[in-house]
């Protein structure tokens, strides 16, 4: 398998060397007239050979042409497109600025063309959303909120009411690839998953990969959420911000040096406890207990020529839950938990063919519970620490090719769950579960690049390597599961080993003008996996690497789809069809708990199986025009077989959705009023139900069959906001000469009312047998209960810009 | 239009708290149908030896989750008629089926404790339970037992030992202080010196034997509450001090245990403690069961069933060490 691979990247490299010599590269960064920020993913589209080519995450683009005048036509979504002519005689570097299209006043030249569409480009199964229109959405509790925009976006879907966890193509929670500026973020929730922790004032782009990921990821078998944090006004100093129900937030934004160096630092917190206080009874059972979660986004850089950039980005959030059972004999606990990561960037333009980025990451995820009860103590720990350093070098030899290489090191520290127990003065012999420490490193190159004019290759292949290293306490145990004796590893010494190929490919071919097929085919290895005790993910879920007995996960996707563009591109259309395979997926045994785990070594309990997914995904996106949105419908399967769980019988995995339709619009009613409206449909969950009962000391003992044999009733649910903003502009009549003219506002204000679930739909969160009675077993009473969370909300939020 | 927004955020802050009310009000709750497939019943044992004891066993079939659960449809879980013995030491115990005009007050009390069922309701009832009339048919501690059952054309298997006894070094009542100056309700609370070898089980049962005004002793049955199940894993070779809950009769009419009272011992009651010993086996059926009985309604939680030690059919057979003490509630 592998060896076809490195035979197509040798063809390709022999592509480079057999073209002619007399070329000259155009090539600069696009960014925003008015802030500086650097566009990513703009087009750069040279007229006279009908080819164009991206700019990549950091603005920057380049193109390699014969010499000769070209016409340039910058694109850039929102924005007002940008002509220049160039005369190419020798190698230039050429910035091109584009104007937003809200703040620009003369009547713009729109070409027939318009911005890069999903037909020319081999990506597949990537989407990205507009943080801008986001804000126009209907929102929980008026919280914009990123992670819960993607599940509108088809072959996603969500772990439930509310919450911000998501599935990608019946993947796993843990198969994502969740990066901000180049960290990977752990436990991208708040508030048991209502809430994400990426605050939207401060992200710029985001970028979601389902289906052929390009080689330059790795580590996660089933999607890359790219998310990239604002850089800053480098021109002036601007401010944003919110106040909404449960939460406010502000954002500052401005240049240090003007034109060559800016920040943005982005703050939000909740305040339900702050709010609730007043009103609980302070001799109440819970007095003193609250929740509340603050988050911190802060990004600097530096430009120190046009070669050379710096960047540092940080991100510290914690969720803090206090319960006081007043009552003694009722527990009392704390529980903060929370992500911080830091990047720092350097990006170098070695020469116009050559973008250098390296970025030196460290990312922390940790998760404390302190509780007691009567003179019971207790304490709970766990966590993850990574450091990485990655280069990655973006390479266009011509325009047929854009290459990327790089390679990535990365140094993981876990703490497992680590529990410390105490009964009065007595200490209970618990260990300390030693650290587990990891190597993981990847290299890959890859190449999208045009074979004929028709037909378009994205070619990746990516090798990676995992280490589990000691020191590590190692427990021995007997054919019954005790623990007899520890094998203490000694510190760097290798534990286990794994590497591995991932072929990744995706190939575009182009029908005609309107129309392409795609295809893609990729492996992913992944070396690191969340235990997870419950099924709605619960900050207690902790990391673990591979090691002796947890083999790295592997996915294995096919895909192939159909792309149109309709109308001048004022439409796209696509279907994708998918198929994943994946193995050494893991859970915890049947009837497994927390408090098993001490005195054993960390993969205690776990046990290994497969699964696989099928589907496929329709979508129609309205682009331009008052209304714009998009209709997705997917209709997906996917199961799991593991010969410890469900007597070894496949079942429906928790998060498998037969038929699921999304519906998102906005609506620019006028210059002040935008409506917006979301709409969702998804077949039932599926969930385990107790089938028989039986009595033992009088309590009635539920009796399980199958694992998700049941579904519970469809979940839909509509939601319609309304924006009032007030207008971009406004008029200044000259008292001397009585002229009028037209200026930009600088304050500016929103007011976003949404009602979350219009029609009052109970949607079921989950179902519950009860049982009651009062007068001994024989009154007893037994029903089944289906909880929902939320009716229908209203919010109100207000933002301001200045 | 300042003074426009002004205003808005006046109602906005008058409407803040209502509109949190509104957030955690709207999680609601409803009755709905589930249409449950229907399954093989199985055969169920509870089967206890202790020493000094004969042996007892129960035996009942699952039924549907949600049929009916009158005293008729109850009393129809019973298994009559089955051929029960128990082996030890190549000596084989063939057990009597005693039904229930035939059974004495102590069996009633027994099978009203693994039942649930009121001994006054237990005594009306037709059922049977199987247990040996001969006096030499008892428990000896280290000793062990295996059960081998034939009903219904099912044979059911399971092995188990008497584990010896692990003596409580003292026991007490200790006020819990609920509320501030509260001189009346506590647990029970009790020592224990694990011995230096891993793998005992514990489980706690308790009585409050004291008298009611109608001369019923307050608790029929020595009652474990859930959580009273637990093995040294943590705590081998150690001295601990515990606490107890009160545990309530599961679906019981008592006052005490629909009122403040309940979980709590109070001033005055006399506590039978009986602390079991179990095997590794034991401990897990009886940990697990606790689980599944006490995480209904639980979202938290993974549905597991009781691991079970009886191959052929569910349950428990548990050979169990006692040891007895008795806790005067002064505070």
């Amino acid at each position: 398998m592998a060896r076809h691979w490195l035979i197509i990247f040798f063809l390709a490299a022999l592509g480079f060397q057999v073209r002619a010599q007399s070329h000259f590269s155009i090539s600069g960064y696009v960014t925003d007239s008015a802030t500086g920020e650097a566009l990513i993913g703009a087009s750069v589209f040279i007229q006279e050979i009908g080819k164009g080519v991206p700019t990549n995450t950091y603005g920057y683009y380049s193109a390699s042409l014969p010499q000769g005048r070209y016409t340039l036509v910058v694109r850039y979504m929102g924005y007002a497109d940008l002509i220049r002519a160039v005369n190419l005689d020798q190698d230039r570097k050429l910035n091109l600025k584009l104007s937003s299209t809200a703040v620009v006043m003369q009547a713009v030249e729109v070409t027939g063309e318009r911005s890069k569409s999903q037909v020319e480009s081999t990506d597949m199964g990537r989407m990205d959303l507009d943080v801008q229109k986001l804000q126009t959405l209907p929102a929980l509790m008026g919280e914009v909120d990123i992670l819960k925009t993607l599940q509108y976006l088809p072959g996603v879907q969500s772990n439930g009411e509310g919450n911000s966890g998501f599935y990608v193509r019946g993947g796993g929670p843990d198969q994502n690839l969740i990066l901000l500026d180049g960290a990977t973020v752990y436990n991208a929730s708040h508030l048991f998953g209502f809430f994400s922790v990426f605050n939207a004032d401060a992200v710029k782009d985001i970028e979601l990969i389902k289906g052929g990921m390009p080689a330059q990821y790795g580590g996660r078998s089933s999607s890359v959420l790219d998310i990239t944090m604002k850089e800053g006004n480098n021109k002036q100093l601007h401010g944003q911000g919110g106040i909404g129900l449960i939460s406010s937030r502000l954002t500052l934004e401005g240049p240090i040096i003007n034109e060559k160096s800016s920040f943005i630092v982005s703050a939000r917190r909740t305040y339900i406890d702050v709010l609730v206080k007043p009103f609980v009874n302070p001799e109440s059972r819970f007095a003193g207990s609250g929740y509340y979660f603050y988050d911190i986004n802060a990004k600097a850089n530096y430009r120190l020529s046009d070669k050379d950039r710096f960047f540092i980005s940080g991100y510290f959030g914690r969720d803090v839950f206090n319960l006081n059972g007043n009552q003694p004999g009722s527990p009392n606990f704390k529980i903060p938990w929370g992500n911080a990561t830091v990047t720092g960037r350097w990006n170098h333009v070695f020469g116009p063919k050559l973008f250098l980025n390296t970025t030196a990451v460290a990312s922390d995820y940790k998760f404390s519970f302190g509780g007691g009860q009567d003179q019971f103590g207790f304490s709970l720990r766990s966590g993850i620490r990574d450091y990485g350093l990655k280069v990655d070098l973006n390479h266009y030899p011509d325009i047929r090719h854009n290459v990327r290489y790089g390679a990535q090191y990365t140094y993981h520290i876990y703490t497992p769950s680590t529990v410390e127990v105490n009964s009065g003065d007595v200490d209970f012999n618990i260990d300390t579960p030693s650290k587990l420490r990891a190597h993981e490193a990847g290299l890959y190159v890859q190449d999208d690049f045009d074979i004929t004019d028709q037909l378009r290759l994205n070619a990746g292949l990516r090798f990676s390597w995992f280490a589990h290293i000691g020191p590590y306490r190692e427990y021995i145990t007997d054919a019954q599961g005790n623990t007899t004796g520890t094998f203490e590893h000694g510190s760097g010494k290798s534990i286990a080993q794994y590497n591995g190929l991932e072929p990744r490919a995706s190939m575009r071919y182009t029908l005609n003008k309107n129309n392409s097929i795609k295809a893609s085919f990729n492996r992913n290895l992944q070396y690191v996996h969340l235990a997870s005790f419950s099924s709605i993910g619960l900050p207690t879920d902790t990391w673990i690497p591979s090691g002796k007995n947890v083999k790295p996960q592997e996915a294995i996707q096919y895909a192939a789809g159909w792309f149109r563009d309709l109308k001048q591109r004022t439409y796209e259309a696509s279907i994708e069809v998918y198929y994943k395979d994946m193995a050494n997926q893991i859970e915890f045994a049947e009837g497994m708990s927390p408090q098993d785990g001490g005195n054993a070594n960390y993969d205690f309990g776990l046990v290994y199986g497969k699964g696989w997914s099928y589907g496929a995904e329709l979508f129609i996106k309205r682009r331009y025009g008052k209304l714009t949105g998009w209709v997705g419908y997917t209709w997906s399967k996917t199961e799991r077989k593991f010969p410890d769980i469900n007597n070894g019988e496949a079942f429906p995995s928790r998060w498998d959705r037969r038929h699921d339709v999304n519906l998102v619009a906005g609506y620019e009613l006028n210059d002040r009023w935008t409506l917006g409206g979301t709409f969702v449909y998804s077949t039932g969950q599926a969930t385990t139900l107790p089938v028989q009962r039986y009595f033992i000391e009088g309590r009635l003992v539920s009796q399980f069959t199958a694992r998700n044999a049941f579904r519970m009733a469809a979940f839909h649910r509509l939601d319609l906001s309304a924006t009032l903003k007030n207008k971009a502009t406004r008029t200044i009549t000259d008292k001397g000469t009585g002229e009028t003219s037209t200026v930009e506002r600088k304050y500016r204000s929103s007011w976003t009312f949404s009602i979350y679930n219009v029609y009052n739909r109970y949607n079921p969160y989950f179902i519950y047998f009860a049982q009651e009675s009062t007068t001994g077993l024989e009154g007893l009473q037994l029903s089944a209960k289906q909880v929902s969370l939320f009716g229908i909300l209203p919010s109100v939020t207000w933002n301001f810009e200045f | 239009m300042k003074k426009g927004w002004r205003k808005n955020i006046t109602w906005a802050g008058t409407w803040f708290p209502l509109a949190l009310l509104a957030v955690f009000l709207t999680a609601c709750e409803k009755d709905i149908t589930v249409d449950l497939p229907q399954v093989p019943e199985q055969l169920v044992v509870e089967g206890t030896i202790e020493p000094g004891k004969p042996p007892f066993v129960i035996l009942t079939r699952t039924q549907p989750f949600f049929s009916p659960t009158n005293l008729n449809a109850l009393t129809n879980m019973f298994v009559g008629g089955a051929t029960v013995t128990v082996t030890t030491n190549d000596e084989t115990w063939v057990l009597d089926q005693l039904c229930s005009n035939l059974l004495d007050s102590a069996s009633v009390v027994l099978a009203a404790e693994a039942t649930g069922l009121s001994p006054s309701l237990l005594a009306m009832a037709d059922i049977c339970i199987y247990t040996s009339l001969n006096p030499a048919h008892v428990g000896v501690a280290g000793r062990t037992y295996r059960l081998d059952i034939s009903a219904e054309g099912k044979t059911l298997t399971a092995t188990s030992s008497i584990p010896h006894p692990v003596p409580l070094d003292s026991v007490w009542f200790k006020l819990a202080q609920v509320t501030p100056g509260d001189d009346s309700l506590g647990f029970a609370w009790a020592r224990l010196s694990d011995p230096d070898t891993m793998g005992n089980g514990y489980r706690w049962a308790a009585q409050r034997i004291n008298r009611r005004a109608n001369g019923e002793r307050k608790d029929p049955y020595y009652i474990s509450p859930l959580g009273s199940t637990n093995n040294d894993k943590y705590f081998n070779g150690l001295t601990i001090d515990f606490s107890m809950i009160r545990g309530s009769l599961f679906y019981g009419g008592n006052l005490e245990d629909n009122n403040a009272e309940r979980g709590f011992f109070k001033a005055g009651d006399t506590i039978a403690v009986k602390a079991l010993s179990i095997g590794q086996k034991e401990y897990e059926f009886y940990r697990s069961y606790e689980d599944n009985v006490g995480s209904i309604g639980d979202i938290f939680s993974t549905p597991a069933n009781a691991k079970s030690n009886i191959t052929g059919g569910l349950g428990i057979w548990a050979g169990r060490g006692v040891y007895l003490d008795t806790i005067i509630c002064v505070p």
